[in-house]
């Protein structure tokens, strides 16, 4: 079953094409990577999918409807996580979900029992329920997305966009909050949607790989199509045998992975 | 200036030839060195022509002022000055300032401590029915605080009625929360209400309350809304797009983002601003007191009818002791809030107060 539908998407900020004419389908339940270089469009890919940008040309549909702008059943996690840092873990997870209360309850933190419960269960699930009660501002960055994602899995969304989700983190963070990412789209059969640039940690988690440069989709496969010669044709002139190398390793151990699951 | 250059060449010489083979100096430095002395001279005249404009405006400000033929009377002026300072004779031989005066006026004007109100707190054994009436039926709080508390209290009210509409003023002023033009709308109302001082605010609002603190709280209210709204656009101005786009993209509604989005980023700033708003408040009450609405300003005013100078010195202390302990106490909070720091308990800050003290004298 077809879930997200991108039909001839184009986008241009003045002169600069961001976006040319990428079209695709992704089946509900799929973990998909989108890979490329900084500028290749990636981020504009995801913040059009959220409906945080509109399409100049071309159309989004997700669950057949057109994506006009953020809907509570697309949740997005950023780069910079964009927690609040003045609130505690537990109220930014709690504020994922305020698009089901009024203003009033959503501002006292008035929602009933089932809500806040939903918000400590998403804590839980990214292994932060002890630490509910710190401020997000003084948590780590590993951490603090983490929150993100909580937050994130409290809107009860059908879509997970990740854009670059573990781009500001040092190697060990970045794999536990894609495995926990990971783990969460699972649990929760959720379709999503995660732009990377680490090659390694992509092909450690991901199914599915979409390919931009300069704004065109050069690549749409699964793993086993994903060779050196695609990495090499989409990062151009950087020297990525090394990075491909090393993740023929941990490549090996996410396919044994995959299986098992 | 032909010369200048050679002189420099020529102490220079030595060195050039010690690091680059080259023994003249090629033409792309010369000509660099040119442009930076052609540079530095025209910003020379640029001062210079700014320094003569500031003398002849200010000769000229001076002659609107007055000041340049003024109408001084020195002696009166040091007359006033002994009253203000009255000298007496310790021991009756060591002359030094006669605090005493100063003391009994503060005491006797309740300027600082009102002790028919303070009595019922303060005696022993304590009085359950004393202290019931000194916190329910004479509202002592403020009041124990004599002429002070008056004005203290004036600041005070007028910073809690003005938070609330600076509050609505200030976020629906910010262009991110009402689009462009209308958003003038509430920035203009602020712009009009800080055009006028909260001294003729206190003069607009005699007829509704009378000569009066009530008068003065509702001018140092209305002076709030402009002031600290235009702080709080300001601090909103500043914010991180990052956290308005999360909460657009959970499906938030428009008055959630504001809340979520904007509102908790600035959350420990607008706490700060309102304290130092605070502060500034209590200045004004002492200003809005001198045309009769009361507290100390009032009593200034008074004396200096008077031309009781030394009463009107000690009216200047207690001022001063209120302002003082005002701007402590603010500034303790406000530095409490901005830093990360793990909260101090209020025990720890009583009983830790002596180290602390020794501490910062130390450094």
């Amino acid at each position: 079953m077809t879930y997200i539908e991108v039909d001839g998407l184009t986008k241009r900020f003045g002169d600069t094409v961001a976006l040319d004419d990428v079209s695709f389908e992704v089946p509900a339940g799929e973990f998909v990577i989108v890979l490329g270089v900084s500028g290749s469009g990636k981020s504009t890919l995801l913040r059009t999918l959220s409906g945080l940008l509109s399409p100049t040309e071309g159309e989004i549909r997700i669950d057949g409807d057109p994506m006009i702008e953020p809907r509570p059943d697309v949740a997005m996690i950023f780069q910079q996580h964009n927690i609040i840092g003045d609130m505690t873990a537990y109220s930014n997870s709690l504020s994922g979900g305020v698009h089901r209360a009024g203003f009033l309850s959503s501002v006292l933190q008035l929602q009933d029992t089932e809500e806040k419960h939903r918000a400590l269960d998403a804590l839980d699930m990214v292994g932060l329920l002890d630490e509910a009660e710190q401020k997000a501002r003084s948590m780590s960055g590993g951490q603090q997305q983490r929150v993100g994602i909580a937050r994130a899995l409290v809107q009860r969304p059908e879509v997970l966009l990740a854009d670059e989700p573990v781009a500001s983190l040092d190697p060990g963070s970045a794999q536990s909050v894609m495995g926990y990412l990971r783990r969460a789209s699972e649990d929760r059969d959720l379709t999503t949607f995660c732009s990377l640039h680490q090659v390694n940690i992509a092909r450690k988690f991901g199914h599915r790989f979409i390919g931009l440069r300069d704004g065109e989709k050069v690549f749409d496969g699964y793993r086993d199509d994903l060779t050196i010669d695609i990495i090499d044709d989409l990062y151009g002139d950087i020297d990525t045998e090394g990075m491909f190398v090393r993740d023929e390793g941990d490549g090996e151990g996410a396919t044994d992975e995959v299986a098992t699951t | 200036m032909t010369t200048d250059t050679t002189d420099s060449d020529g102490t220079r010489g030595p060195e050039a030839v010690g690091v680059d083979d080259a023994s003249d100096v090629p033409d792309r430095i010369a000509a660099q060195f040119e442009n930076i002395k052609q540079t530095r001279r025209r910003r020379a005249l640029g001062w210079a022509g700014l320094a003569v404009f500031l003398v002849f405006t200010t000769l000229q400000a001076f002659a609107a002022t007055e000041l340049l033929n003024p109408d001084a009377r020195l002696e009166t002026f040091t007359e006033s000055l002994t009253g203000f300072f009255p000298i007496t004779d310790y021991f009756g031989v060591l002359p030094f300032l006669d605090l005493g005066q100063y003391i009994g006026f503060i005491r006797q004007e309740n300027l600082l401590y009102d002790p028919e109100i303070g009595g019922l707190l303060f005696q022993f054994p304590p009085n359950p029915t004393d202290i019931y009436a000194f916190f329910f039926q004479e509202l002592g709080i403020f009041q124990i605080f004599g002429e002070a508390g008056i004005t203290l209290a004036m600041g005070f009210v007028g910073t809690i009625l003005g938070f609330p509409f600076a509050l609505v003023f200030g976020t629906l002023g910010s262009e991110r929360v009402t689009p462009f033009p209308f958003n003038f709308i509430f920035r203009g109302t602020m712009s009009f209400i800080r055009a006028i001082p909260a001294i003729i605010w206190t003069l607009i609002f005699i007829p509704f309350l009378g000569l009066g603190p009530a008068s003065a709280a509702l001018a140092i209210a209305f002076d709030t809304i402009g002031n600290l709204g235009r702080l709080f656009v300001d601090e909103l101005e500043e914010i991180e797009d990052g956290p308005i786009e999360a909460m657009r993209t959970t499906g938030a509604s428009k008055p959630q983002i504001v809340f979520f989005g904007m509102l908790s980023q600035v959350r420990t700033g607008f706490i700060a601003w309102t304290l130092y708003i605070f502060e500034i408040n209590v200045r004004a009450a002492v200003t809005v007191g001198v045309i009769g609405a009361g507290g100390l300003g009032y009593v200034l005013t008074s004396q200096q009818n008077l031309l009781r100078f030394t009463e009107m010195m000690a009216t200047l202390l207690a001022i001063f002791l209120l302002i003082i302990s005002v701007e402590l106490f603010s500034q303790r909070l406000r530095s409490r809030l901005r830093s990360d720091d793990v909260e101090m308990s209020i025990w720890e800050l009583i009983t830790g107060f002596p180290r602390r003290m020794m501490e910062s004298a130390m450094k």
